[in-house]
């Protein structure tokens, strides 16, 4: 499929577990038009998943049902950026506590890998509060 | 194995272990993808089973599966084993 550099494409969603499927298949789209190996498909869902679901754990505590915007663009060919952005709690998981990864079993939490992921295998990642938003954007190119 | 299907792994390895079985062999040779939800149920149900003096041993990782144990250094936490047999009669 063809490159269109500079296309953009949002979608919002509630701020839901069952709305995890769909935002795959949202952001797949452009992996698709950014003419992304399948090698990448697959972190691309994993990047997701692990946003999606730290905005469904963390940005909206006290119970409201809250959205997710997804944005996705092609800088340039081979090339995807995805905004993940929610109303909730000011949270920048960036911030988070990079895990021992010299730790044994018995030592190791059980938990804590899910943004140490995101950083991982994304090409690029930031942060901004924008007013009430929280907008995490990372890259993901054909061959990082 | 996502945020959905790991907490169905995790009970099953734990129905397991509830009949007394205190050594587990996962075979992931057709697993595609594993999350971080994947991942914490891969080290409670290990760790459940270290407690009984037993392992979760894993074998045929490959593709991305292998490359999320390897960032977050669980390769060196779990027994991994190229094949199911070897993981039966290894360690």
């Amino acid at each position: 499929m063809e490159s269109v550099p500079g296309a953009t494409q949002s979608l919002t969603m509630a701020a839901h577990t069952a709305s995890l499927q769909a935002a795959m298949e949202f952001v797949r789209k452009g992996a698709l038009e950014a003419s992304l190996p399948e090698v990448r498909i697959g972190e691309l869902d994993l990047l997701i998943e692990e946003i999606f679901m730290n905005v469904c754990s963390h940005a909206y505590p006290d119970g409201r049902q809250g959205v997710v915007t997804l944005t996705y663009s092609i800088p340039a060919p081979g090339e995807l950026s995805v905004e993940v952005a929610d109303q909730g709690a000011e949270f920048n998981p960036l911030n988070a506590a990079p895990p021992d990864l010299t730790l044994n079993l018995e030592s190791r939490p059980v938990g804590g890998l899910g943004i140490f992921l995101v950083k991982t295998l994304a090409s690029s990642i930031t942060y901004r509060r924008d007013r009430n938003w929280n907008r995490l954007t990372f890259g993901i190119s054909a061959g990082s | 194995m996502d945020a959905e299907s790991a907490p169905q792994f995790e009970q099953h390895c734990r129905d397991c272990v509830a009949e007394g079985l205190t050594g587990l062999v996962v075979d992931l040779g057709e697993l595609t993808y594993v999350s971080s939800m994947g991942l914490r149920s891969f080290v409670s149900v290990a760790k459940t089973l270290q407690d009984k003096g037993g392992a979760l041993r894993l074998c045929r990782l490959n593709g991305l599966v292998k490359q999320v144990f390897e960032i977050t250094g669980l390769l060196r936490i779990f027994p991994v084993y190229e094949s199911v047999e070897a993981a039966l009669i290894g360690g």
